[in-house]
Order: C-alpha cells, then sequence, then structure tokens
C-alpha cells in the first residue's frame, strides 16, 4: 500500500545554480565531452543529454555550454534537501533536478506541497513542475507532464502510466533502469507502451531482460518498486564569531554568546536537529583556547535554551586573557528532538521541550506535582475513584 | 534631527532585543485563531477562536458555566495538541467530564503546583516550552502574568484562565487588574437559568458577553446552553473517540431542552 509522494521537476543542478542561464539555450558538458543535461529553452531545439557536444551545436549554435562543478551542485542539492525537510517525513533531492517529498502522514499535504513549491522556486529560480501519486516513478513522470508551477495529481496510477511510451522506463528517467540496448529490445519485442510492457509481467520480462526488466515491469503495473533514498541532515553544527580588538568585558560575551546563539539554532532548525552535546570555546589572547562541554539530557534547539547553557558557562567563566574569538558549537546532533518542526500541528513538535519542562518542574516541586490521567473505576459514582492520577512516569 | 533621532533609537532596539521587540503595526503577524469547536464562542471571539499565543480569560459567578465551556475547550484541545497542560493548584480538576466529552486524557497532564507562586512558574515555563493548550485553574500571582503573556506569545500557546470565585468576589469589574490587562481575550458568563429535568439538573443556560477583545470589537453576545454530562462513563463510552457536543448557542431563550443521548444513562 503506498502513501502519496510528490515530485517537484526543476532543471539540473548544474544549470540551477547558474542563475545567468534562466532563459537561456545552455548546455551542461559531462567530462566524456557529452550532454549531461539542456535547458529547456536547449531541448526544445532538440538537444538531449548524451548527445556529443557537436550534435549539441549543430542543433543550437548559440546555445552556451558549461563544464560541471558536483561540489557546488550537490551542496545546492543539501541545501534544497535541508529545505524541504520540515514539510516531509523522507525527502530525496537529485541532481538532475527532481525532488521528493513521501507526504505519508502529513497532516495538510495541500500546505506542503505549496510550501514545497515556494522553496524550489526560491533555490532554482524557476517555478517547478509538479506531480502528485502514489509512488516516485508515478510522480516524476506526472511532474514531467505538467506544466511550470502546475502539480497533475495521478488518482489511477495504472491508468496514467498505461499510456506513456517505453522510452519512459529508460535511464534518463531513472538511473539504473533500462539502457538504450534493453528499450530498443523491447521496441522490437513490439512492446511500445507501459501498458504493453505492463501486461507481460514482471516474471517474463525478467526472463528476457533480466533483473532490470522486473524493475522495470513493476513500475509499468504500477507497483513502484524503487523507494526513495532519505536525505539525513549533517550530524554537527557551530558558530564563531571573531572579536578584534579582543574582549575582557563579560556583557559583552554574553551579547555576542546570545547573536551567536540565535544563530545556531536557525541552524538547527534548519537541520530539524537539536543539539545533544554543547561547547562553547573562547580563544584568548597568547595562549590555548578554554572550552567548556556538556551532554543535555533533552536536544536543545532554540536560541533560549541554547542561549541558557552557555551563559550559565559565561557568567562564571574567568578566561585567563582577553578573548579573541567565540565559538559555540553543536557537536553532536539528536535527530529524534524537535526534528520537523512543522510536521506536526498543534505546537507537537514542542513535546520534548515540554517533557523537558515538566521534568524541571517535577524535579523542583515533587513527583506528586505533575500527573498523568489514567482511568481506574470509570464507572463509579464517585469521582475520586474513577481516574488515578498517577504521578508522570509512573504506572 | 528628530526623525534622526528616532530611527537611531529603532535602530539601538533592534539590535539590542531583537527585530521582534519593535515593529510597525501594519507589520505585526495576524492573528492566530483557533477553532474551539464551539461555534459561538469562535464568533465571540472576532477572529474564529481563542487567540494562539495569547492569554484569554473565562469569568463568570460560581454556577455560571464557565468552567464546564474551558473543560469542552480542554476536550477539543487535547485532540489536536500533543500536549495539553491543566494548572490545578486546589486538587479540583476531575477529568471525568473532559473524558465524558471524548477527550484524549493521553494527551493530558494535571500539574498541581504546592503554591501559588509554583502555579505561576509552572505556567510559564510550559506555556515557554510550547505546550499546546493551557488552562489554567488557579489564581496565578500578579507577578507571573507578563511573563505568561510573553511566553505565550513567543511560543503560540493557547493559554485560557477560569477567572476563580475569589476574583468574581469583587462584583463590578471582579476580574484582578493585571489578569485584565494580561488578557487579550475576555469572556464573561452570566447564569439566566438553571436547564432542569425533572428535578435533576441537566445543565445551565448562560449568557457569554466579550468584554475584553484586543483582536476584534468587543461587546458582542451570545446565549448558550452548556449542558453537564451526566451518570458514569458505560462500557460503550469505549467506542472510538468523537467530541460530543456539550454546548449549543440557543438563538430563542424558550428552546427545548436539548438532551444528550450519551447523558441518558
Amino acid at each position: 500500500m503506498h502513501g502519496r509522494v510528490c515530485c517537484g521537476l526543476v532543471p539540473h543542478l548544474e544549470l540551477a545554480r547558474r542563475p545567468e542561464l534562466i532563459g537561456r539555450p545552455a548546455v551542461v558538458r559531462r567530462d566524456d565531452g557529452r550532454v549531461l543535461a539542456a535547458s529547456p529553452e536547449a531541448a526544445a531545439s532538440g538537444i538531449r543529454p548524451g548527445h556529443t557536444l557537436r550534435q549539441a551545436e549543430a542543433l543550437s549554435p548559440t546555445a552556451a555550454i558549461v563544464g560541471t562543478d558536483p561540489v557546488a551542485t550537490s551542496r545546492l542539492a543539501e541545501r534544497i534537501a535541508a529545505q524541504l525537510y520540515d514539510l516531509a517525513p523522507v525527502v530525496e533531492v537529485r541532481l538532475d533536478g527532481c525532488a521528493w517529498l513521501d507526504l505519508t502522514g502529513v497532516p495538510h499535504p495541500g500546505r506542503a506541497i505549496g510550501e514545497a513549491r515556494r522553496r524550489l522556486r526560491e533555490a532554482a529560480g524557476v517555478e517547478p513542475r509538479l506531480g502528485l501519486a502514489p509512488g516516485p516513478f508515478a510522480a516524476a513522470r506526472a511532474a514531467a507532464r505538467a506544466r511550470p508551477g502546475r502539480l497533475i495529481r495521478v488518482e489511477d496510477v495504472r491508468a496514467f502510466l498505461d499510456r506513456l511510451p517505453v522510452a519512459e522506463l529508460g535511464r534518463g528517467a531513472w538511473p539504473g533502469l533500462l539502457d538504450a540496448e534493453l528499450l530498443e529490445r523491447l521496441d522490437l519485442l513490439g512492446l511500445r507502451t507501459l501498458g504493453a510492457v505492463g501486461a507481460l509481467g514482471p516474471r517474463q520480462l525478467e526472463s528476457q531482460l533480466g533483473r532490470a526488466g522486473r524493475t522495470a515491469a513493476l513500475l509499468a503495473r504500477g507497483e513502484e518498486p524503487l523507494s526513495l533514498t532519505p536525505w539525513r541532515p549533517l550530524t554537527v553544527t557551530g558558530a564563531r564569531c571573531q572579536l578584534e580588538p579582543p574582549v575582557e568585558d563579560r556583557e559583552a560575551l554574553l551579547f555576542v554568546a546570545r547573536r551567536l546563539c540565535g544563530d545556531l539554532a536557525g541552524e538547527l532548525g534548519l537541520r530539524g536537529a537539536g543539539a545533544r552535546r554543547l561547547a562553547v570555546r573562547l580563544g584568548v589572547e597568547g595562549g590555548s583556547p578554554e572550552e567548556r562541554e556538556s551532554v543535555v539530557r533533552h536536544p536543545l534547539s532554540s536560541a533560549a535554551e541554547l542561549f541558557g547553557l552557555a551563559s550559565s558557562w559565561l557568567r562564571e567563566w574567568r578566561p585567563a586573557a582577553p578573548v579573541t574569538e567565540v565559538t559555540i558549537e553543536a557537536p553532536e546532533l539528536e535527530p529524534a528532538g524537535r526534528r520537523q518542526l512543522r510536521l506536526w500541528v498543534g505546537g507537537d513538535g514542542s513535546a520534548e521541550e515540554v517533557e523537558a519542562a515538566l521534568e524541571r518542574l517535577q524535579e523542583r516541586h515533587g513527583g506528586e506535582t505533575i500527573l498523568a490521567v489514567r482511568p481506574a473505576l470509570v464507572t463509579s459514582p464517585l469521582p475520586r475513584q474513577r481516574y488515578a492520577l498517577c504521578a508522570r512516569g509512573g504506572r | 534631527m528628530q526623525e534622526e533621532r528616532l530611527r537611531s533609537a529603532i535602530g539601538a532596539i533592534h539590535v539590542r532585543f531583537g527585530s521582534h521587540a519593535l515593529a510597525q503595526a501594519n507589520r505585526l503577524p495576524p492573528s492566530r485563531p483557533w477553532p474551539t469547536g464551539q461555534p459561538a464562542v469562535d464568533r465571540l471571539s472576532g477572529i474564529g477562536g481563542l487567540p494562539r499565543g495569547r492569554v484569554s480569560v473565562l469569568q463568570g459567578a460560581p454556577g455560571s458555566g464557565k468552567l464546564s465551556l474551558a473543560l469542552a475547550m480542554l476536550a477539543q484541545a487535547t485532540l489536536e495538541h500533543a500536549r495539553t497542560v491543566v494548572i490545578d493548584g486546589h486538587g479540583g480538576f476531575d477529568p471525568w467530564i473532559p473524558d465524558r466529552l471524548g477527550a484524549d486524557l493521553g494527551a493530558l497532564t494535571v500539574v498541581r503546583p504546592p503554591t501559588p507562586t509554583a502555579a505561576g512558574e509552572a505556567a510559564v515555563a510550559l506555556a515557554r516550552a510550547g505546550a499546546g493548550f493551557e488552562l489554567v485553574l488557579e489564581a496565578l500571582p500578579e507577578a507571573a502574568l507578563s511573563p505568561l503573556e510573553s511566553a505565550a506569545s513567543r511560543s503560540g500557546c493557547l493559554v485560557v484562565v477560569v477567572a476563580g470565585a475569589q476574583a468574581w468576589a469583587g462584583g463590578a469589574n471582579m476580574e484582578p487588574r493585571a489578569l485584565a490587562h494580561a488578557s487579550s481575550l475576555t469572556l464573561q458568563l452570566e447564569r439566566l437559568e438553571w436547564r432542569r429535568r425533572r428535578d435533576l439538573v441537566m445543565g445551565v443556560l448562560t449568557l457569554v458577553r466579550c468584554v475584553k477583545n484586543k483582536l476584534a470589537a468587543p461587546g458582542a453576545e451570545a446565549k448558550l446552553e452548556v449542558r453537564y454530562p451526566l451518570g458514569p462513563r458505560q462500557p460503550a463510552d469505549e467506542a472510538p473517540r468523537e467530541l460530543r457536543p456539550a454546548v449549543a448557542e440557543i438563538s430563542q431563550p424558550e428552546v427545548e431542552l436539548c438532551t444528550d443521548e450519551s447523558a441518558a444513562g
């Protein structure tokens, strides 16, 4: 049983990271001298990935040809994934411009799709094309057919896929699928639509084309054998500020620390994480840095929480010399705490913080202060017998 | 010159306290209502529900139905929020009514602080932590109200204070001034008559008036029939949970008694 997967399509990220190429015919050159990706304007001239540069030049003489920068492109993919991460439990962003969000269980999928559209538009500079289907393959195929800024929703996936040509099962559509030779064999077998491939069945196609054939047959039937590879946030982050001239005043240090905590909280919010460990390092003039570090029971994620701990250290800290640098780091992030806040409604994302506050109150005022309600003799006429108010954590 | 100085002062405030500390009125975020599940109350608020991140007050004489109305809101809130909290210093809170109204008791935590000061501390800490809904059945100390307002505003926590008998005892303008100041929405309930069936009190017909509203025009009023759930819980009540009506709006006072099937047992 599948949920709902939304796919947003933007140009290949090698093109998307170059805003100056928006609206112009442009191709990205692979190391082997072939076309890796073509802008919509270049594609309109007939340029396709896999063409040689000579072919591309012949088809569109004015097209700009740019090289690849895998590091910058991966960074853009990371940034897009981080921006989409709080909209859906599973997010995958591919370098070819496909971004998937598995919306299964998301309370307001419509809002999540709208927000994903806005963020993709901001990241790529163009309106994404959107598809919504029970699985990632069908969603991507739907998105490929949508107009920019529009969504195609696939309800009957089999009916939608049946009419598509078998070229949709090629490696251009999904890595690891059928190569050109296998597609040609399908053509020779007279299988020209996904409906025909699906009707043949996975076992028959596996016997002809191997494992890729089985996968292709299942995809053609809308059974979605390929799953998304969820993006996960990084596990360490920090914020740093150099002080020139060096600072001795404690209030000034606290002011800087507050700002750094705000930056760090923003970073943690982007990653949907909380700090499991917090470290504050002071670089001092003419000496080795001084550091304090602590493991926290509940992940810290808001600026107030981070500053609460950091400021308690700074108020007692006596640096050996004037401070030249303040670094606040979260060396260990906790993905379970406050992650993906906007996925939840009604402030549920802050449940961990509420738990922590309840624990603190319990420690401060005693075990009988915080009580959970459990049904006891619910049919009793005496109010006090109907429910047991038990200390939190007890049974 | 004066404008220059004003701009510089505004800049200093932004640097020191952040941009949220001072903002033009037209740049303030719009109020976010939380529909209470009681359409009449939502309409009285003028924004379609209780304002999130604000303190709302229900006040009235004993027997006016303010606690029943608050518990109906609590029952609704337990279904929508992961953490709902009741601050109950006097220990009088009985989970029975919310349960009969279909509340999810697993989402409910009862805080019974030993002193009013501790109650204030708990209310502020939980609002700051981002509890979804906080029902305060305790007279909070004046010093806690301003931090409570600020904490709720930052986290978006819904705080509902039931102004108790002490507040009512003062007669006109019964609520303490500090609570009146902290409140963004104050609903005053006035009992018009008991609703009885045979000799049994089944509920109360009450007039609800919006006496303070920072987000819309005050002064609106509505007649509500607050129905008390009666009888112990029956095994049949283990059926899938859905909120049962506890409050009905009455357009004409002479309306027949609304019978609650769940109460018949």
